[in-house]
C-alpha cells in the first residue's frame, strides 16, 4: 500500500466517520456519581458532536473542557468544582449549551482568565447556572454570538476589589447577549473591552465596584438593568454609539459614586432611566455629543457633575427632582443644551410661573446658584450645604447678581415633570422604619409638659 | 452642689416654662411646620414613584437649625433676667450661684426639648406611616444633636443674661447672638475662604466648624441621616481629617460638649462676680 492508497483510505474512512456523526441521532450520556461515568471529562472524551451530557445530582470534582458541540445538562443542580486552578470549564467548540449547573472553584489567577466558564467560541448557550467561588465570573475571550441567560454569578466577596475578576468578561467580541443575570461581589459586573454590537438586558447588577464597564468598546446597547449598591452603577470610557433605556441606577452610595460615569466617550444616548439616591447621578468627563431624554433624576446627593471637557450633550425633557444640588461643574461651563425643540427639563427646585400656560416656565431656570458655583471652585465649602448662610447667598443672589461669569440656564423648563413609570425597586436590605422611636418621643414630651402644668 | 436644690429649682422652672406662651407657641408652631414638613415631602415623593428621603430630612434640619437656637436664646435670656421679686427671693435663699443656674438650665432645657420632641415626635410618625426609607436610629440621632443645640443656646443665652442685666438688652443681645451663629458666622467662613491659600483654606474649613455649634450639629445630623458622602469630597476629607467616621462622629459630640461647658461655667464665674 503505498502512500496515495493509505491517504485514500484515510478520507474514506473520515467521510464515513462524517456521515455517521451526522445522520446518527444525538446520544445522550448519562454521567452520576456511582458510575458508570463518575467524571464530566470521561463522558466529553467519550461523546460525539451533537450529544447531550445529562449529569445527575451530586458534586463533580475535576475541570471539564469541551473540545466539540455538546449539550453539558444539570438534573436537579449538580456542582461542577474545579480544581483550584485555571478555568472549571474550558469552551473550545462552537454551538455548545450549558444548563442547570453550579460551577464553583476556579483557578486564582488574573492574567490567565481564571473563570468559572470560559469561552473560546462563538453560538453557545450558557443558562441557568450558578457560579460561585470563581476569579472570573464567564469570561468570552474572542467569542462571538454567544447567549448569556438567567446565570447567577457571586464573584470572591473576601478577596480585594482589585484582585477580584469581572462577573461577566468580554474581550474582543461581537454579539453576544447577556439577559437576565444577577452579579454580585465581583470586581466589574459585566466587564468589555472591545466589545460590539453586545445587549444586556435585564440584568441585576449589586456590591461591586462598577456594575456594567465598557471599555473601547462601540455600538451597545442595555436595557432594563438595574445597578445598585456599587462603587458606579455603569461606567462608560473611550466608547462611542452606547443606547440605554430604561435601566434603573439606584443607591451607589460613597465618597467618591455615581449611577453612571462617562469618560471620553461619544454619541451616547439615555432615555428613559431612573438615577435615584446616588450620591452622584450623572458624571460626565469629556462626554461629548450625548443625548439624556425622559430619564428620572432624583434624590441624589449631586445630579450630575460635570467636568467643564463635556461638550455638546443635550439634556431634554428629563425630571431633575429633589436633588440636593442640581449640578456641580469643575471648570467653566457643562457646555450643555437644556432644551431640545423648545422643551427643556423638569426642576423641582424652580419657582417660577407660566402665565401664557403653555407648559413652559416663563422665567428661564438657573441651574446653579452662587453657593453651588463657590463649590465647583472650592469642594470643601460643601460643608456648608444647607447652612443658613448657603441659602442666603443663594437668595440674595436672585435679588442682586452676586458673580458675574458663564452660568447654566434651562430657557424652557417645564411647570410639571414627564409623565414616566418607574419601576419599584428591588427591596434592598434597609432599616425597617420604626414607629416606636417617634411614639415615644411623643410621649415624653407630652408627659414632661403635663407634669410641668399640672403640678 | 446639691442636687436636690438643683431638682427642686429645675422643677420650679419647668412649672414656669411650660405654662409659659413661648414654649407652648413654640412646639406649636415647630410641630406644625415639622409636621408640613414631613407630609409634604413625603406627598411629593409618592408622585414620582420612587421613595426618597433626603430632601425631607433636609428641611427638618433647616427648621432645627434656625428655630431652635433662637428658641431656646431667647428663652433662656428672659428667664434669667426674670421679674426682679422672683429672682431676688431665689437669689435670698441659701444656695449657691451655680445650683440655681444649673437648676434654671435644667428646667428650661426639660421644657424646651419636650417642645422639640413633640414636633419631631409628630414628624416621625408621620413619615413612619408613609414607610420612609431613612432608619429610626438616624431619626434619633438628628432629634438628640436637636436637643444638644438647644443645651449649648439655653446655656449661651444664661452668659448673656448674666453680662445684660435687664430683660430688653438680654433679648436684643440674644438675638444678635442668634443672628451671628446661625448666618453671620457662616457667610464670614466663606468669605475667608477667598482670601486664604487653597491648603490654608483647606484647613481652615474644617476647623471653622468647631467654632460654631450650629454648624457641628448640621454636619452630625447630616453625617447620620446620610452619611459622611454628603458632603463628597469635602466629607471624605473631614473624615480622613478627624481619622475615621466613629471618631468624626466622637469629635463633633466633644466639640458640641465643650460648647456645653465652656459658656455654662463663665456664666457661672460671671454670676459669682456679681454683686445683685
Amino acid at each position: 500500500m503505498d502512500v496515495k492508497e493509505a491517504i485514500g483510505c484515510a478520507m474514506k474512512l473520515a467521510a464515513l466517520l462524517a456521515l455517521w456523526t451526522v445522520t446518527a441521532p444525538a446520544a445522550v450520556w448519562t454521567v452520576r456519581p456511582a458510575g458508570p461515568m463518575a467524571h464530566v471529562q470521561q463522558a466529553v472524551d467519550a461523546a460525539g458532536p451533537g450529544d447531550t451530557i445529562r449529569i445527575e445530582p451530586g458534586t463533580y470534582v475535576g475541570n471539564v473542557v469541551l473540545d466539540r458541540k455538546l449539550t453539558l445538562e444539570g438534573v436537579g443542580r449538580p456542582v461542577i468544582r474545579g480544581e483550584g486552578r485555571s478555568s472549571v470549564i474550558t469552551l473550545k467548540a462552537d454551538g455548545c449549551t450549558i444548563r442547570n449547573l453550579i460551577v464553583e472553584h476556579s483557578g486564582e489567577m488574573l492574567a490567565e482568565e481564571d473563570s468559572g466558564i470560559l469561552l473560546h467560541a462563538s453560538g453557545n448557550h450558557i443558562e441557568h447556572n450558578e457560579l460561585r467561588d470563581v476569579l472570573f465570573g464567564i469570561y468570552l475571550f474572542q467569542s462571538d454570538n454567544n447567549t448569556l441567560l438567567d446565570n447567577v454569578i457571586r464573584g470572591r466577596a473576601w478577596l480585594g476589589m482589585g484582585e477580584r475578576g469581572a462577573g461577566i468578561h468580554i474581550w474582543n467580541s461581537t454579539g453576544n447577549t447577556i439577559t437576565g443575570n444577577t452579579i454580585s461581589k465581583a470586581r466589574d459586573g459585566m466587564y468589555l473591552q472591545n466589545a460590539y454590537h453586545t445587549l444586556v438586558i435585564h440584568n441585576r447588577v449589586h456590591d461591586l465596584r462598577y456594575g456594567l464597564h465598557y471599555m473601547s468598546s462601540n455600538d451597545n446597547r442595555f436595557e432594563d438593568n438595574q445597578f445598585y449598591d456599587s462603587v458606579a452603577g455603569a461606567a462608560i470610557m473611550y466608547s462611542r454609539r452606547i443606547e440605554f433605556r430604561r435601566n434603573i441606577f439606584r443607591h451607589n452610595r460613597g465618597f467618591s459614586s455615581f449611577g453612571i460615569l462617562f469618560q471620553d466617550s461619544e454619541n451616547c444616548s439615555a432615555e428613559e432611566n431612573a438615577f435615584v439616591d446616588n450620591a452622584v447621578g450623572i458624571f460626565m468627563e469629556a462626554l461629548r455629543a450625548s443625548t439624556f431624554r425622559r430619564n428620572l433624576i432624583a434624590a441624589n446627593d449631586t445630579a450630575i457633575q460635570a467636568f467643564s471637557s463635556a461638550s455638546g450633550n443635550t439634556f431634554s425633557q428629563n425630571n431633575f427632582i429633589s436633588n440636593l444640588s442640581p449640578i456641580e461643574v469643575v471648570g467653566r461651563t457643562t457646555g450643555s443644551r437644556w432644551n431640545e425643540a423648545g422643551r427643556g427639563n423638569y426642576w423641582s427646585d424652580y419657582q417660577g410661573y407660566d402665565l401664557d400656560e403653555n407648559g413652559l416656565g416663563d422665567v428661564p431656570f438657573k441651574i446653579r446658584n452662587v453657593f453651588e458655583r463657590m463649590e465647583g471652585d472650592y469642594p470643601r465649602l460643601r460643608l456648608y450645604l444647607f447652612s443658613p448662610a448657603s441659602q442666603a447667598l443663594a437668595f440674595s443672589e436672585k435679588i442682586v447678581p452676586l458673580v458675574r461669569g458663564p452660568e447654566e440656564y434651562d430657557r424652557f423648563p417645564l411647570m410639571k415633570p414627564i409623565d414616566m413609570h418607574v419601576e419599584e425597586r428591588p427591596a434592598a436590605q434597609q432599616e425597617p422604619y420604626s414607629i416606636w422611636a417617634p411614639l415615644a418621643m411623643l410621649g415624653a414630651s407630652l408627659l414632661v409638659m403635663g407634669w410641668g402644668r399640672l403640678r | 452642689m446639691d442636687l436636690r436644690t438643683i431638682g427642686a429649682i429645675a422643677g420650679q422652672e419647668l412649672r414656669v416654662n411650660s405654662r409659659n406662651k413661648w414654649t407652648v407657641s413654640f412646639a406649636g408652631i415647630f410641630a406644625a411646620l415639622a409636621l408640613a414638613i414631613s407630609y409634604f415631602g413625603m406627598v411629593t415623593a409618592g408622585e414620582v414613584g420612587f421613595q426618597g428621603f433626603t430632601r425631607t430630612s433636609a428641611s427638618l434640619l433647616n427648621l432645627v437649625l434656625y428655630l431652635v437656637p433662637m428658641v431656646s436664646l431667647t428663652m433662656s435670656a428672659v428667664s434669667f433676667t426674670g421679674e426682679r421679686g422672683a429672682s431676688e427671693l431665689l437669689f435670698s435663699q441659701p444656695v449657691t450661684r451655680a445650683e440655681i443656674l444649673t437648676g434654671k438650665i435644667c428646667g428650661l432645657f426639660a421644657a424646651v426639648a419636650a417642645a422639640t420632641c413633640f414636633g419631631f415626635g409628630l414628624a416621625g410618625c408621620v413619615i413612619a406611616a408613609n414607610a420612609g426609607a431613612e432608619g429610626s436610629m438616624a431619626f434619633l440621632v438628628f432629634a438628640g444633636f436637636a436637643l444638644l443645640l438647644a443645651l449649648i443656646f439655653l446655656v449661651i443665652g444664661a452668659l448673656v443674661a448674666a453680662f445684660c442685666g435687664s430683660k430688653a438688652k438680654a433679648f436684643g443681645h440674644a438675638l444678635f447672638v442668634w443672628f451671628f451663629f446661625v448666618l453671620l458666622y457662616d457667610l464670614l467662613v466663606i468669605g475667608m475662604t477667598f482670601v486664604l491659600k487653597e491648603h490654608t483654606a483647606n484647613r481652615f474649613i474644617f476647623l471653622s466648624l468647631f467654632g460654631n455649634p450650629v454648624d457641628m450639629a448640621r454636619v452630625g445630623s447630616l453625617m447620620a441621616l446620610g452619611d459622611p458622602s454628603i458632603f463628597g469630597a469635602a466629607g471624605a476629607a473631614l473624615v480622613k481629617f478627624l481619622g475615621g467616621q466613629a471618631r468624626a462622629m466622637l469629635m463633633l459630640l466633644m466639640g458640641l460638649g465643650l460648647w456645653v461647658a465652656v459658656p455654662l461655667i463663665s456664666a457661672v464665674r460671671v454670676l459669682n462676680r456679681q454683686n445683685l
